[in-house]
């Protein structure tokens, strides 16, 4: 749960560096262009819709897949008859179980395989057969056509009845496991206190639904695959598709240069990916197989539920003195990690000697869960930060200064230092900026006077587990004699803007306009290796490799330079595209005018990502601010304004950092407001909101008008040579948190279970009644 | 995907009737920003789609000989919001139509459509045979009843009627027009919607082949205020969790006559007989609210998770009459 090895990073590998070890650049000093505000360099393209995304993807023959899925959350298939769908007009193919080609084994984890269409069904929305049809509709007509005979079995879809519960989904209970975590003395912890507060927290299931469904057109040419899919990592599906085919890495190429959104639930290859890729080759047709929304809730993931229990002991000058943290979570139907990094922030956050954690995940019929932006932390941010304005209730202390009191030295969950930290200033700055104390008091000055609305204002902040990135990466850096570029790199844009910032990292680092640089990426036949775009590792992955590969091409074009000038390379240095001599100011070169360059046509540097500092933690700090009105008599809340303060080290494009932190707040409005999975417990167990109306996004009307984002910029010279630290994630863990403590401050009521809405504070204002 | 169904557009209401009279499952399709969905998701059958919208006669909002309007059944919901004779004279009816649904769904909607919608339970949508669809029991009764009704669910089926508009046209003492196999007929708009008891897969009056052509409503009476208020899950693309219609004809500060509609309460528009007798003869002062906004859920028979809507409808109620009484 906490160790270090996940998809997103290798560690401890040996890397090619570039420029060899100890021969690091220096840090920026001055930037020309990283900082600024740049739109996006793909900007036209995503918005006049020229941009072809996967699903966009029309080949020559192509055909339409589609899958049949199991509709109860816990059977066993005893026949399935395709005889119907298998005449109906258009359809070409249909696999079951019983074919043939579909006898693989589908890695739902590490240690768990099952049969890709496993006769028993343990969640809704399980593979169980699949067609090819000329049009989509026929397609789904013959999905629909086909007769399934399940022996339907008991189900458990209550994560809070699984240890009890005689329902087995696996053999050997329903515990996935159990993780702990101890230091200090929490007895002692709690003895020494001078208030100690407990409570239950519960957050609801939050649901993966991206703006483009999940899926792929995949085409073979002979026995090579090519599939188009919406992915955060093509060399991720490439691996994955390859293990289950069998096939060499070389004879599948995935490409995704442009796709629409993800937040985790794309890092890896589907079931419907290997599925698209069968029904092709059974069919000799390329077969286009996009899921549809409902299957999405059903099927691609989910921020499991967490059922949190948090003691905690505070001296009365602020410190805390003990954390005693449980929780239970659902992993779903395979194992997920259904409390992973549940407990990182009471683990790191706040400084703390004696801490205890356990976290117990259990098996449900129930999609399995997937990484959901920043797993884990806005769960436990639920809890840890309203607890923390709890105790600081309890003792009489401003809630800001009781996290400042708190502000740790070091990484207490790793036991080594921050590279640097920016906690604190995230606090403190974020809360001036926001007028915190004018605020409050106005707020509480406001609720004095008895009407029915009421005010609040409320704040939390956080640490995101990594944020450092790291090794693998490698990017190729071509400049042609024209003095324009192409930067090949493996890695997908997801929507955060990464081929943005890279063209600015190219650009400042070449001394060239970013508009003459073409950027080619998500392609594993033409591309070089990345790792998926997650765990707000992109920018500090690739930046350096990006700047590595043109400090490469630079030291070509000096080494072209020395010889056209008769200089030694040592004498040289680069001002923007010029090269000039620092002894003889009148020896200076234009690249584009260097003879050689002209001759060879174009120089390539390749930037590998160097080894990240040892013994210390690169970690993103955030906080965030928020006023509501809260209407008493409908249990209305309006969110007045949110302000969010990051500390990602450097600021590489201002507009998309900024967009970073209000979509980061949109999200956790999400969190903590209107999403939630409901199932049908205690009858069918079946999912009843899947769908965009009854599960929940926030709207436009639910998002403040006026939403701020204050960068605490601190460029960390030791993460890597941009000093840029991960973003994508730490702008969405405080949200909700804030939101609550907010709420409390304007009604007294404490909603410790998300969401938030009319219908959750109206059963707290009866309770409150009696 | 869809059904297999014929399609048709007539340019005459004569022909529409007959065509839908003739089919064994046909439906009327207007802006379709219902019917379609209910089509893909298989909630019902239909061999025969007869659009109205050749049917020029439907369009168009306007006054009546007597001071009245009226509005055809094609009018879209986003006119029915901004017209002015609406806003000024009904208000609760233009600020309903202004709390549907989202702007695009307004501006394909229809009035129609909307008073003719299906209901929105989340077992009826999915894929539960329940009562309303000739199955044999109600999911929502021992389910997820969290937008389940308090009123008027006769203990068979327990939904909510999904509209923002016909709460007010009842409250206003609207009329509904009609014309079908054997002619025209006009229904008042606090009888257009079918009670679970007498017809549970019925939502509304209509017979089979007929069409709603208008509705209008009468001269606004002296002294009349109406206004409208939602209260939702989320602030927009959300139905009513509760929602109160009020039509008020004020004398001074004093309640002379008026009719309350509560959304999001009962199968149908759910007229609160309590809450009108709560403040008629009464001025608005705030003893008198607090009355009618307990009075607001009298009778109320909570499910297990909708007991939350006992206290949002009171303090709905309380919060609208204060708004009203203030003009
Ligand atoms: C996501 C979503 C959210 C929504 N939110 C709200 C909301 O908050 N509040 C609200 O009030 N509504 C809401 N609606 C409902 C929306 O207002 C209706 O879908 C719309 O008004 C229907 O009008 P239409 O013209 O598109 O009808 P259609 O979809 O064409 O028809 C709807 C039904 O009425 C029948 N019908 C239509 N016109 C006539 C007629 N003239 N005579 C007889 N039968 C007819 C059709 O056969 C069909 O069964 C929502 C809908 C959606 C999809
Ligand atoms: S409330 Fe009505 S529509 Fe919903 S499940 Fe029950 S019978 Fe069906």
């Amino acid at each position: 749960m906490t160790t270090e090895k996940d998809i997103y990073y290798t560690k401890d590998i040996p890397v090619p560096e570039t420029p060899p070890p100890g021969e690091e650049p220096a840090p920026w000093k001055r930037t020309r262009i990283i900082g600024k505000r740049v739109p996006r360099v793909d900007g036209y393209e995503r918005v006049s819709g020229t941009a072809v995304y996967p699903s966009d993807v029309i080949l020559p023959n192509m055909i339409h897949g589609a899958i049949l899925r199991c509709p109860h959350p816990h059977a066993m298939v005893k026949k399935v008859d395709i005889s119907k769908a298998e005449k109906m007009p258009g359809v070409r193919a249909v696999i079951t179980g019983d074919s043939p080609e579909a006898d693989l084994m589908w890695p739902y984890s590490g240690e768990v395989r099952t049969k890709l269409f496993d006769p028993h069904c343990r969640f809704e929305g399980e593979t169980v057969a699949a067609v090819a049809a000329d049009t989509p509709y026929q397609a789904w007509d013959a999905v629909r056509a086909i007769k399934v005979s399940y022996d339907v079995k008991k189900h458990l879809v209550d994560e809070t009845e699984a240890l009890t519960s005689e329902v087995s989904i696996h053999e050997g209970g329903n515990k996935v496991g159990v993780q702990t975590h101890h230091r200090g003395d929490v007895e002692k912890g709690f003895a020494a206190a001078d208030a100690v507060v407990a409570a239950s927290y519960r957050s609801a299931c939050e649901i993966h639904t991206p703006i483009e469904l999940h899926g792929c057109v995949a085409n073979w040419d002979g026995g090579a695959l090519t599939l188009w899919e919406s992915t955060q990592g093509v060399y991720s599906v490439q691996s994955g598709v390859a293990e289950v085919l069998g096939m060499p890495l070389s004879k599948v190429r995935v490409i995704g240069h442009y796709m629409g959104g993800a937040f985790g639930s794309k890092l890896q290859a589907g079931k419907y990916t290997i599925i698209a890729a069968l029904l092709a080759r059974k069919t000799a047709r390329p077969v286009k197989l996009f899921l549809s929304r409902e299957e999405t809730y059903l099927a691609v993931g989910n921020r499991p539920p967490a059922n949190m229990t948090l003691k905690a002991g505070v001296k009365k000058d602020g410190t805390l003195t003990a954390l005693d943290f449980t929780c239970t979570g659902a992993s779903g139907a395979y194992p997920a990690g259904g409390t992973a990094l549940v407990d990182w922030l009471i683990r790191d956050l706040y400084a703390c000697p004696n801490v205890r954690t356990e976290c117990t995940d259990v098996y449900i019929n129930a999609g399995p869960a997937r990484p959901f932006r920043a797993p884990g932390h806005p769960q436990a941010s639920w809890a840890l930060e309203q607890m923390m304005d709890a105790l600081a209730e309890k003792i009489g202390m401003d809630p800001v200064a009781i996290r400042l009191k708190n502000v740790p030295d070091i990484s207490q969950g790793r036991d080594r230092p921050y590279t640097t930290t920016g906690l604190r200033e995230c606090i403190a700055k974020g809360a001036e900026a926001f007028g915190w104390e004018t605020a409050r008091k106005a707020a509480e000055e406001h609720n004095r006077n008895g009407g029915p609305i009421k005010r609040g204002v409320g704040m939390g902040s956080c640490v995101w587990f990594v944020g450092g990135g790291g090794p693998p990466s490698t990017v190729v850096i071509k400049l042609f004699s024209d003095g324009s570029v192409n930067l090949n790199m493996g890695a997908s844009d997801i929507g955060t803007g990464t081929k943005t910032v890279m063209a600015l990292v190219a650009a400042e680092e070449l001394g060239v306009k970013p508009e003459v640089i073409q950027i080619e990426n998500a392609d594993t036949g033409t591309t070089q290796y990345a790792t998926p775009s997650g765990g707000s590792k992109t920018v500090p992955t690739e930046a350096p490799t990006v700047r590595n590969a043109a400090i490469a091409v630079k030291q070509e074009l000096l080494k072209m330079a020395a010889r056209e000038l008769d200089a030694e390379v040592s004498d040289l240095r680069f001002d923007a595209d010029d090269i000039l001599s620092s002894k003889d100011s009148s020896q200076k070169v234009n690249i584009k005018d260097l003879s050689e360059l002209k001759k060879r046509g174009v120089v390539m540097g390749v930037g590998y990502r160097g080894p990240n500092p040892e013994n210390k933690s690169v970690n993103p700090f955030a906080a965030q601010f928020c006023e509501v009105e809260v209407n008493t008599h409908t249990g209305e809340v309006e969110i007045l304004r949110f302000l969010g303060t990051n500390e990602s080290g450097r600021v590489m494009d201002r507009l998309t950092f900024d967009c970073q932190v209000l979509g980061g707040i949109t999200m956790g409005i999400g969190f903590g407001m209107t999403e939630w999975r409901a199932l049908d417990h205690g009858q069918t167990g079946k999912m009843l909101n899947k769908n965009w109306h009854d599960y929940k996004l926030p709207t436009a009307l639910d998002v403040p008008m006026d939403m701020t984002s204050v960068p605490i910029e601190m460029p960390d010279p030791e993460a890597n040579n941009t000093g840029a630290k991960g973003l994508g994630e730490p702008v969405t863990i405080p949200t909700a948190g804030a939101i609550a403590n907010a709420v409390y401050h304007a009604t007294g009521i404490r909603m410790t279970d998300t969401p938030i809405n009319p219908i959750t504070l109206n059963r707290k204002f009866a309770e409150k009644e009696g | 995907m869809l059904p297999n169904f014929a399609y048709s557009r007539p340019r005459k209401l004569t022909d529409a009737v007959a065509h839908l009279a003739d089919a064994k499952n046909g439906r009327v399709h207007a802006g379709g920003t219902d019917l379609i969905g209910c089509l893909r998701d298989g909630i019902f059958k239909a061999d025969t789609l007869v659009s109205i919208s050749g049917l020029t006669d439907l369009h168009g909002i306007e006054e009546t000989g007597d001071g009245g309007l009226r509005i055809g059944a094609l009018a879209t919901i986003t006119q029915v919001a901004d017209h002015p004779l609406v806003k000024e004279r009904y208000a609760g009816l233009a600020q309903g139509a202004s709390e549907v649904a989202s702007p695009q769904l307004r501006n394909q909607g229809t009035i129609g459509g909307n008073l003719c919608q299906k209901p929105r339970c989340w077992y009826y949508r999915g894929e539960f045979h329940c009562l309303r669809k000739g199955g044999g029991a109600c999911f929502a009764a021992e389910g997820d009843n969290t937008f389940h009704c308090l009123f008027g669910s006769d203990d068979v089926c327990h939904i909510t009627h999904p509209s923002d508009t016909a709460p007010n046209l009842a409250a206003l003492n609207a009329t509904v027009h009609i014309t079908g196999p054997e002619g025209k007929r006009t229904v008042a708009a606090d009888a257009f919607h079918m009670p679970p008891s007498v017809d549970v897969q019925a939502e509304t009056v209509l017979r089979p082949g007929e069409i709603v052509t208008a509705v209008t409503l009468p001269p606004p009476p002296k002294g009349l205020r109406s206004s409208y208020r939602k209260v939702r899950a989320r602030r927009s693309w959300d139905f009513a969790l509760a929602g109160v219609a009020l039509a008020l004809q004020f004398d001074g500060d004093t309640v002379r006559n008026g009719r309350v509609f509560l959304s999001g309460a009962a199968p149908v528009p759910w007229r609160s007989q309590p809450v009108e007798k709560a403040i008629i003869g009464k001025k608005l002062d705030d003893a008198t609210i607090k009355k009618a906004a307990k009075a607001s859920v009298e009778g109320a028979m909570p499910l297990a998770k909708n007991g939350y809507k006992i206290g949002l409808f009171q303090g709905a109620v309380a919060e609208e009459l204060t708004k009203i009484a203030a003009g």
